[in-house]
């Protein structure tokens, strides 16, 4: 059997994996000794604090630490000019020179010109938390304001100020496919519409933080709250130092969702720690990171959809304008997820897509949850929507007759390798909603609707994208996995104890996992874009399965019996015959020099590296299907929403723990229905009005109902046993949901998010009195 | 600066230290007296991972001064254990239901469940949720929050002893 | 992380916090329960150099009923009030707003004194009191004076208190049988800040509207008293009301990031008619359950 067919194995043979096993780090987490990167805390460890521009755009006239220096427990004050190598580099990847630099660059603290408010400006060292803020307030700079530009559309307009040198075009992405003007020509229906999403925080509750220090052979460790510990390198060259001098460890991180996937605290940690030599601690307050962090690209989105009669869409016309803010970061691979999305789910033959993002002066956007494949769902959704609409036919039937099914072929050019299971998602929402909702009172009106997406899983196959595990028995038969997976409490970890269990039938308490440490384990790469199940979890597959043919093989020889007899059972290696307790058949392979480890390596699919007009073919290893619904009662007197019911269906391929795949569903959506809803940014010329959580509105508890899940599996995931991605999916339908049904409601459709009272009460026809 | 000293029982212990008149508790518990489970989400009190019970109430602590409760007694989540250190029905509900995921949110969420269900009236789901709306989970999606509070509320009105209340 | 350092003092009893405001001058804030004065302090948007705490003085904790009164001390929190069989008895408004107050945790600490002395132009408790025609009596340690809740608040954040006074308990006036109350207000969530609330009290008989109390938070620097609108009332049954309430004038309300100002004017008319039918049904008997409904459910 090939590793792709083991992948896949049936489901009624699988017995550890799809058990709803509740995961170790659960009963830590819940008796509250985790520590998180912010819990240590030892006495004489110095604070670190960043002074940070007040104004998006301005030169820096002066800078002077002279009073700061002064307060009585500060240790230093740095400037960029302390900085070894003050610039990070970030690639720019299929934009040529004309758009924008291959690589775009962004300093580490500030020398002379802020493009955000917010940019980090000095870093200051102290011994306690009140010097440190009495020494930030005495840092002098002195700033020149100068025009900024707050609109990506009008930053791509003649004469708008430029934020960089080589102009305010970041990145543009082309798809032409078929003959869109023979579509619209022919087409018995055309909707136009235009829609925006805005910015969003990913609001995790652990604010940035980490702990550096020296040891004792000299080498930099950072402990820190991150998805990536793979910036180790970043930092080394940040500090010229060589790169195996510097150790980043990611304890339990306390929320992610692609904030933690860019540096954060870390290249200032390491500073404070190269300077000083002391151990040093470094911790974002909530309104810093509401203020400083990066964003989710907000979106403007013109769609035009040429479709027949009966609901068959024959073509899509879409621009995309996304605000890059004031640095790259990710956001030419945010823009380019979105043009491969933009489609969404379904066969569409005939496209003209032209996708830009900018640079302007408001904070920087980058990677978040769904990552430009998800505010798209808002576009294709509400147009598929309103196509079924204006044509009288049912919103699922329409969706059903363009579902893209196995073997299709993406406007990217990416061919659809998997099974398609959207139809089916569709009929498990409507068939589990039953009769539609009705309002509570006269001045109450109920909507419902659907909205389905794709969303891809696993890194762009031109980045060549690895992960690496060692998996191996103790003496004794207990087990350990070696991972540098980041765990984020999306069970990263505990998935991989369950696949190994799996193979070599161990229970999970003989397992243990050591994940996220960039010294001590093989990289796995980044926790994000729905890529730790697949990468590193078929990396654990694979190198449990040398390691138990290994084993086995051993066995067979010493037995002389054919290794396809023997398998691991519980505590024994068992064949005909033969009961052979683990403990006695590792002793064995000593004898015989045989390893009882293994390091596994698993490579993503490959592909070329895309160019700016977009028909290279595969750009992603494979997409996850949904389809929710839900269900909306709007107050015609003040236009405030209440979802009133919500239920989201999901082909995960397999599900490897059933209780961690609903628990990813589950969260995502309600992040979805905060973005739908809630959520805003609220910035006014470049200044952040939401910096508290007073301001910036996260849904509770109170505010969402409970999200129904349904899992389907089909099998034919690219991950271990046939799993498929999910922590990203999900994210994108409530946007369209919630807009879809209140335009079923009310009879007029959202088009800007967030969908506040105000914006639905102008939905209506006119009920003030 | 006065160097005010405050003596709190902290999860059944008397711990003596400085406050500085101005540290917070929730500073206090995590600098002062090593207990770090309470967490610092906002400074605001909006987002209850700070929350701690006081003399049996819950409260945001990084907007309690220390001083505030010199004297009083504090649980943490971490002293929400029965007597004998094995975790009450509230604790194991929020184990079966998978109600943690990055587990930041947790210890507050366990000091505010345990206040609710200590004031002994029965909720259903609504208004377990509506009484959970101080307390922010960004991974969950509530869910599974809100059946572990309602589990554990049908153990404690079964009969089962007082496991969640603080030791 | 930001944290600022100050100077604390506690206070044995009110005219001790009185006299210690007078020594150290501006730079001291009082600290009551702190749910509005901390957080500010711990965002950089408030920076005294003194704190003198009140949180633990004996007095200014009882709610009494006596003459035709409800007094309640400044020290009583919101949970207190909330659960105190005496407030209710004598006037449901009041628990009923104060259960809006963010969550369980800011009411276990929060006070009355503090949120009337904070004067947020969309916190509850002032708005309920002006509806009232309650008054505060303050004390600077050495004398007391009463002054209207109508004239209490001045502007945002600003009271008729003077730098070294402190609130010492609101008197109620206990309006009797044959009123009815309500208490309305929109949010973005619960617990939060209102966009704009309502609260009402009115006196019916045989379906009549006799008299009619209305004050609108949320919608100006303070709670604003409709006398107006009360006027135009008079003499209506509970399906003209909403007729006879037209544009509500004399409000100024703002625009933030949680709402416009059109839209808080737009919320004005439609909470002080909600407010004003329910209170009006409560009169005549017809809506059951003493605490009523906050947007649809239950406290």
């Amino acid at each position: 059997m090939t590793s792709q067919e083991v992948r896949r194995s049936k489901a009624d043979e699988l017995s550890v994996v799809r058990q709803p096993l509740p995961r170790r780090d659960q009963a830590e987490k819940i008796a509250g000794t985790t520590r998180y990167a912010g819990d240590v805390v030892h006495p004489g460890m110095l604070r670190a604090g960043l002074v940070r521009s007040p104004v998006p755009s301005a030169r820096i006239v002066r800078r002077d630490a002279g009073e700061a220096v002064k307060v009585p427990g500060v240790v230093a004050v740095l400037f960029g000019e302390d900085v070894p190598h003050n610039e990070v580099w970030v690639d720019v990847p299929g934009q040529t020179i004309e758009v924008a630099p291959l690589k775009a660059n962004m300093e580490i603290l500030a020398t002379d010109r802020v493009r955000f408010q917010g940019e980090p400006v000095a870093l200051v060292i102290a011994e306690t938390e009140e010097a440190l803020t009495e020494a930030s307030e005495r840092v002098e700079v002195d700033y020149a304001e100068e025009p900024g530009v707050f609109d990506p559309e009008l930053a791509l307009a003649d004469g708008a100020p430029p934020v960089h040198p080589q102009g305010n075009l970041l990145a543009r992405w082309d798809i032409d496919a078929g003959d869109v003007g023979a579509a619209f020509e022919s087409a018995d229906l055309v909707v136009e519409g235009t829609y925006a999403t805005q910015p969003v925080d990913h609001a995790y509750l652990e604010p940035e933080a980490g702990v550096g220090w020296l040891d004792d052979e000299g080498v930099l460790n950072l402990r820190v709250s991150t998805q990536v510990v793979q910036h180790y390198r970043d930092v080394a060259r940040i500090l010229g130092i060589p790169e195996a001098r510097v150790r980043v460890i990611a304890p339990y991180v306390g929320g992610g969702f692609g904030g933690k996937e860019d540096m954060t605290v870390e290249p200032y940690l390491a500073l404070a720690v190269w300077r000083t030599g002391r151990e040093v601690r470094m911790e974002w307050s909530r309104p810093e990171s509401l203020q400083a962090r990066a964003k989710r690209h907000p979106m403007r989105m013109r769609y035009r959809t040429a479709a027949r009669s009966d609901g068959t869409i024959i073509g899509q016309d879409i621009e995309i304008t996304a605000d890059s803010g004031a640095y790259a970061y990710l956001s030419a691979l945010v823009l380019l997820y979105a043009a491969v999305h933009a489609c969404g789910p379904y066969r569409t033959p005939n496209v003209r897509l032209r996708a830009r993002c900018a640079y302007t002066n408001n904070p920087p956007t980058s990677a978040f949850r769904g990552f430009g494949g998800m505010q798209v769902v808002l576009g294709y959704e509400s147009q598929i929507d309103e196509v079924a609409r204006r044509l009288g036919l049912p919103p699922g039937e329409v969706r059903k007759r363009n579902s893209l099914v196995k073997g299709d072929v993406l406007p990217v050019g990416q061919v659809i390798e998997t099974e398609v299971l959207l139809p089916q998602t569709i009929d498990a929402v409507l068939e589990r909603a039953g009769p539609p909702p009705s309002g509570s009172g006269p001045r109450r009106a109920a909507g419902r609707a659907i909205a389905s997406n794709l969303q891809s899983y696993g890194r762009l196959v031109w980045l060549n994208d690895a992960a690496a595990a060692w998996v191996g028995f103790e003496p004794d038969g207990s087990v350990r996995v070696r991972c540098g997976v980041q765990d984020l409490g999306g069970g990263q970890a505990s998935s991989l104890a369950q696949i190994a269990g799996e193979l070599l039938a161990v229970p999970a308490d003989q397992i243990v996992v050591h994940f996220g440490d960039s010294a001590l384990n093989p990289v796995a790469g980044t926790t994000t874009a729905t890529r730790q199940l697949l990468m590193s979890g078929n990396a654990v597959h694979d190198a449990t399965a040398a390691l138990r043919d290994q084993v086995l093989g051993a066995v067979a020889a010493d037995r002389g019996e054919p290794v396809e007899s023997l398998r691991f059972s519980p505590g024994a290696v068992t064949g005909p015959g033969l009961r052979l307790p683990v403990p006695e058949a590792l002793a064995l392979c000593r004898r015989r020099n045989v390893p009882t480890e293994a390091l596994g390596t698993f490579f993503g699919p490959k592909g070329v590296p895309v160019t700016r007009n977009l028909r290279s073919g595969r750009v992603f290893p494979d997409f996850t299907f949904g389809t929710h619904l839900c269900d909306v009662e709007v107050d015609l007197d003040t236009g405030q929403v209440r979802v009133l019911r919500y239920i989201a269906a999901h082909d995960v391929g397999r599900a490897i723990n059933p209780l961690s795949v609903e628990g990813q569903i589950s969260g995502a959506v309600v992040q979805g229905l905060g973005m739908a809803l809630l959520e805003e940014v609220v910035l006014d010329e470049g200044i952040n009005l939401t910096a508290g959580f007073f301001q910036y509105l996260v849904p509770t508890a109170s505010d969402v109902p409970d999200i129904e899940v349904i899992v389907l599996e089909s099998g034919e995931g690219m991950g271990p046993f046939g799993a498929r991605g999910i922590g990203e999916p999900p994210i994108g339908p409530p946007l369209a949901a919630v807009a879809n049904a209140i335009r079923d409601a009310v009879g007029t459709r959202p088009t800007i998010l967030p969908i506040t009272p105000e914006r639905v009460l102008a939905c209506l026809p006119s009920t003030r009195s | 600066m006065s160097p005010e000293t405050v003596t709190i029982t902290v999860n059944g212990s008397r711990r003596t230290a400085t406050a500085g008149g101005h540290l917070s508790l929730l500073r206090w518990l995590r600098e002062q007296a090593g207990v770090t489970d309470p967490k610092y989400g906002c400074g605001e009190g909006v987002c209850g991972a700070c929350a701690v019970l006081v003399d049996g109430l819950p409260v945001a602590s990084c907007i309690v001064l220390a001083a505030q409760v010199d004297g009083c007694e504090v649980t943490t989540a971490a002293g929400l254990r029965r007597p004998d250190g094995s975790p009450g029905p509230l604790q194991r509900a929020f184990h079966r239901s998978h109600a943690v995921q990055c587990g930041f949110c947790t210890p507050g969420m366990l000091v505010c469940a345990t206040a609710l269900l200590a004031e002994g009236r029965p909720l259903d789901r609504q208004e377990i949720r509506e009484a959970l709306h101080g307390n922010i989970c960004r991974c969950t999606g509530y869910g599974p929050i809100v059946t572990a509070i309602e589990a554990a509320q049908h153990e404690l009105a079964a009969g089962a002893e007082g496991g969640a209340e603080p030791s | 992380m930001y944290t600022r350092a100050f100077r604390y003092e506690r206070a044995d009893d009110l005219p001790a916090a009185c006299a210690a405001l007078r020594r150290h001058g501006e730079g001291a804030r009082v600290l009551a329960g702190g749910q509005s004065l901390l957080p500010m302090i711990n965002v950089g948007l408030a920076a005294p150099e003194v704190l003198v705490d009140i949180s633990r003085v004996a007095e200014a904790r009882e709610i009494t009923a006596r003459d035709g009164y409800l007094s309640i001390g400044a020290l009583v929190t919101h949970r207190e009030l909330i659960a105190s069989e005496v407030a209710r008895a004598a006037q449901p408004l009041l628990g009923a707003a104060a259960a809006h107050i963010g969550s369980a945790r800011i009411r276990n600490r929060g006070t009355l004194g503090g949120s009337l002395a904070h004067s947020d132009p969309a916190a509850e408790l002032p708005v309920v009191m002006t509806a009232l025609g309650a008054s505060y009596e303050l004390t600077d340690g050495r004398a007391e004076r009463e002054v209207r809740a109508e004239e209490f608040a001045i502007t945002v954040f600003t009271t008729e208190l003077q730098p070294d006074e402190l609130l010492v308990a609101a008197r109620v006036p206990v309006l009797g049988p044959g009123w009815g109350w309500s208490f309305r207000e929109v949010s973005r969530r619960r617990g939060d800040f209102a966009l704009a609330s309502a609260a009402a009290l009115v006196r019916t008989a045989g379906g009549i509207l006799v008299e009619a109390r209305l004050a609108l938070g949320g919608v100006a620097d303070r709670a604003v008293r409709l006398a107006a609108v009360e006027a135009a009332l008079t003499g209506a049954t509970r399906d003209e009301i909403a007729a006879r309430v037209g544009p509500i004038e004399g409000i100024s309300p703002v625009t933030d990031t949680g709402a416009s100002a059109e839209y808080r004017r737009h919320l004005a008319r439609v909470l002080a008619v909600q407010a004003l039918e329910e209170a009006c049904a409560r009169s005549e008997g017809t809506v059951s359950g003493e605490r009523g409904t906050v947007s649809g459910r239950e406290q």
